[in-house]
């Protein structure tokens, strides 16, 4: 876990998790339980780049990531393959994207440096749509690099907030416009005016965002605070990426598709249990022979895995017409392109 | 991590305190240097410097490797500087400490970025063989002034070094043993040395060359110039510490280039002794073409 | 890459228009971070970087290990000064990546750290720590200069007692290093195109003294020439001070303005000006 251990006393714990418990579930900061964090969010930020966001959640946290395409030449194999299989079959791969994620104070082969990476690179790949826009031509393709960023140090885990600012600028991003035609070596239009977005603002295929979701008791709660995480009974990291729907009515509204679904460590575990009165040392009985029985209010670090119901309440939740994930959607459309 | 003996307080005291009296402990001058020995090892492009107590040791060595990709026409140069148990019982391996990572970068600025290698010289096949030159540097006791010492061993190293003769005949390389040919310099473009100033007192205007290891824990900030002895600059870095006046820095620049020109005189001598030592049988003098009719 | 810098003394004016005592465009902002107890972003012409500064804090397990700590008395009576520089990979025009452990960057980081820890009253905070984390968004020269202004700002942000400014640029000289004219003329605040191409050296003075605290020069350069730049660049750094100075004062102004901080009799700011 990226997050620094959340200082809490076991009764603080207790109290946290008894009040995240109830139907419905109050939160410390009041909001619902669907409810995000209110955020400010800008795009290209960074001239030098293909495209570039910064998003600031109110907490204080910050992420600028900046995407740099480069042309590089597809590999051979790839090219004998494709002669039997026509034009039409468009080979892609998924080291055609590569993700660098700094974090301050860690080095970046830390495991959990290298694990945010691959949780972003991985939803990004499981839309397959995705590595197809980086196509140009069977002997070449574009090579995308993300650069993210965590400006402040962590101060929640910082899953989301990655995960929302790779996506607008994934929205932000544009390749200069293909001149050449066919095979030929790429050549392309020297006028950035008029380059292409990455994502087009007509079609409704719009890259993966990563929710972070946790359960306590029956209720699930969507963007957790550090201090609702350090009571979570089980995290889960959902990625959502709308998918290019051939006819695109409003009404209809935009196509969800679940593109991974992955299970965080909650740093609860490592949290340190409360003692009950009855067995306090203070009393002088001893605490032994109570082990896996819980006591009302007082606070025990949760063990075991997420009930299936649980998990399907999640999934249900985010996929819905007009649920989380189109919420979020539609508030990261109004953030303007530059 | 063990840590480095601090100089305790009093010797702190009276050290700064004989410094403000324009005395030092060994009762040397301010610009005043330790001895400097400079000898070279039976083999071609070892060398050992020694100033006072500290020691340091560099040997070179070639061979045959192929280009990096990006530059076909370029030989490889390495200069590898790490600093072993030996030196200090503070310093770990594989666990580059502060003194590390400066040491490598001013070998790195001093030797290989003002080019005194002409590194085209190295390649043999453009793309395909060069020659790999590699100087590793080991210190063998740090009193203090380890930066000066190591530019000068890994000069003298290099400037001593003779790496195989070759010979190109159509696509065949072929790479001689001393026995059947006689080995060549590596060429040389210019030697640079470094020369390292450290300050002292509230204001640092007190400087001192050559300082031993307990003058260098309680200076207040350092300088080190790199220059050849016709008087271009190759590398200056005063990496933080107390600010300095800016006109001392000309003076020292002036004093730099006079101990450049020392040490270059130093080097060329003492490669001539050893070229003189190497031939006693006047084996080369029978080869030379030339009589004296 | 090489440049075409022989039109410089046609018409006297550098490949970005500008004259040669001109710096480029500084602009600074502080408190750009609300979670950070100190924060900054400066614009040297192209180059931008972002200085998030947390401390003085309780050292953390690895701090005291003491790695990139400042130089300079025992590392208990005063607070270290940990330096993290992060150059992003989308920084330069070509994508480069610098891992963490370059020793190029390390360099950066131990002069960052050494020059502050004389400057900062350290003693003040034993025990303790002060980590600096300075991002580089672009860059365009001078990167060293301007992650020292950077480091600066932040300081002050955060109200950590330190004796003067750090103020720093860079300055260089119209000629190669092999030729040895006497016409050339010393430049201030280099880009990358004259920083690949020119002899340049990077200084940083206390406050808009002439006592120097950082000088860095990596490149061929007559000895005789030092002093032509020294003086350009101890003067550049003097109009650097200016400018930070400014952007202090306006924050604090507008901070009392909002209310944010009370207005104390000590004050001699003037808050129509």
């Amino acid at each position: 876990m990226a997050t620094s251990q959340v200082l809490l006393s076991p009764a603080e714990l207790a109290y946290i998790h008894s009040s995240l418990s109830l139907r419905p579930p109050i939160r410390s900061d009041g909001r619902t339980s669907t409810q995000f964090r209110p955020l400010t969010a800008e795009t290209g930020v960074l001239p030098g780049t293909n495209g570039s966001a910064r998003v600031c959640f109110s907490d204080g946290t910050e992420a600028i990531v900046g995407v740099k395409a480069e042309i590089e030449r597809t590999r051979a194999d790839n090219e004998q393959e494709d002669q039997d299989d026509g034009a039409a079959q468009r080979q892609v791969r998924g080291d055609w994207v590569e993700i660098a994620v700094e974090i301050p104070g860690l080095r970046d082969d830390d495991a959990s440096t290298v694990f945010l990476g691959e949780m972003l690179r991985e939803a990004l790949l499981g839309d397959g749509d995705f590595a197809r826009k980086l196509w140009i031509n069977r002997r070449f393709h574009w090579r995308l690099y993300l650069d993210i960023l965590l400006i402040s140090p962590p101060l929640s885990y910082p899953l989301p907030l990655l995960s929302l600012t790779t996506h607008l600028a994934l929205l932000a991003t544009r390749l200069p416009r293909l001149k050449s035609e066919g095979d030929e070596d790429p050549m392309f239009d020297d006028d950035w005016q008029a380059s292409q977005f990455l994502y087009s603002q007509n079609e409704s295929a719009r890259p993966p965002i990563t929710l972070l979701v946790v359960a306590i008791g029956d209720n699930v709660i969507f963007d957790p605070s550090k201090e609702e995480l350090a009571v979570a009974e089980s995290a889960l990291a959902v990625s959502v990426a709308a998918a290019a729907s051939e006819k695109v009515s409003q009404d209809q509204g935009r196509k969800l598709k679940l593109v991974s679904v992955r299970m965080v460590d909650p740093p609860s575990r490592l949290t340190p249990p409360g003692v009950p009165n009855g067995t306090s040392s203070g009393t002088g009985a001893a605490p032994a022979g109570k082990e896996g029985e819980s006591v009302e209010g007082v606070w025990k670090a949760p063990v075991g895995g997420t009930k299936f119901a649980i998990l399907d309440g999640i999934i249900q939740a985010v996929l819905e017409k007009g649920g989380v994930a189109d919420e979020v959607l539609d508030g990261l459309k109004g953030v303007e392109l530059a | 991590m063990p840590r480095d003996a601090e100089p305790s307080l009093s010797e702190r005291t009276f050290v700064t305190k004989a410094l403000a009296e324009g005395l030092r402990v060994d009762n040397r001058k301010f610009d005043q240097c330790r001895p400097v020995s400079l000898t070279f090892g039976d083999e071609f492009g070892v060398a050992d410097v020694s100033f006072g107590k500290t020691r340091v040791l560099a040997r070179t060595s070639a061979e045959v490797t192929v280009p990096y990709a990006d530059r076909p026409f370029d030989g490889v140069f390495t200069i590898t500087s790490e600093l072993s148990p030996m030196v200090a019982p503070s310093i770990e391996p594989n666990r580059p400490t502060e003194t590390e990572v400066l040491l490598s970068r001013l070998l790195e600025k001093t030797v290989r970025r003002s080019g005194a290698l002409d590194t085209e010289s190295l390649c043999l096949i453009a793309g395909q063989k060069c020659w790999s030159v590699r100087v590793d540097l080991h210190v063998l006791n740090h009193d203090g002034n380890i930066l000066d010492a190591a530019c000068l061993a890994v000069i003298a190293s290099l400037r001593h070094f003779k790496r195989p003769e070759t010979t190109l005949d159509g696509e065949v390389l072929t790479v001689y043993t001393p026995a059947e040919r006689e080995p060549v310099p590596l060429s040389w473009l210019h030697s640079p040395f470094c020369v390292t100033f450290s300050f002292y007192g509230e204001e640092g205007d007190i400087v001192l060359m050559d300082p031993t290891w307990l003058e260098e824990q309680l200076r207040v900030s350092s300088c080190t110039f790199s220059l050849n002895r016709h008087g271009e600059i190759c590398q200056v870095s005063k990496l933080g510490g107390s600010a300095v006046d800016a006109p001392l820095f000309i003076q020292c620049a002036q004093t730099a280039l006079s101990k450049s020109k020392e040490y270059t005189e130093l080097l060329e001598r003492k490669l001539a002794e050893d070229a003189k030592s190497r031939d006693k049988g006047g084996l080369m003098a029978e080869l030379t073409a030339e009589n004296d009719r | 890459m090489p440049l075409d810098t022989s039109t410089y003394s046609l018409a006297l004016l550098r490949v970005d228009g500008r004259r040669w005592n001109e710096l480029r465009r500084l602009h600074a902002q502080i408190r750009t971070q609300a979670a950070a107890d100190g924060s900054s972003y400066l614009e040297m012409g192209h180059t931008k970087v972002m200085c998030v500064l947390t401390g003085p804090a309780e050292q953390n397990q690895s701090q005291r290990r003491g790695q990139t700590s400042g130089g300079g008395g025992s590392a208990r009576d005063t607070a270290s000064i940990n330096v993290n520089v992060m150059i992003a990979g989308f920084s330069s025009v070509d994508r480069k990546k610098r891992g963490r452990n370059d020793k190029r960057t390390q360099e950066l980081e131990i002069t960052i750290a050494k020059t502050f820890s004389s400057i900062v009253h350290t003693h003040l905070f034993p025990h303790s720590s002060i980590s600096i984390s300075l991002h580089v968004l672009s860059s365009d020269g001078s990167l060293l200069a301007a992650l020292l202004n950077a480091a600066t700002l932040a300081l002050i942000d955060a109200g950590i007692p330190m004796s003067d400014y750090i103020a720093a640029c860079t300055a260089g000289s119209t000629s190669s290093h092999s030729a040895s004219d006497d016409s050339a003329d010393p430049l201030l605040d280099l880009n990358t195109q004259e920083e690949q191409e020119l002899p340049y050296l990077t200084v940083a003075t206390l406050g808009s003294s002439d006592r120097i605290a950082v000088l860095n020069c990596e490149s061929r350069l007559q000895v005789s020439r030092l002093e032509g730049m020294l003086v350009v660049g101890v003067d550049g750094c003097k109009q650097v001070k200016q400018i930070l100075d400014r952007v202090i004062r306006e924050k604090g102004v507008q901070m009392i303005r909002e209310g944010a901080v009370d207005r104390s009799d000590t004050m001699v700011m003037d808050l129509d000006e």
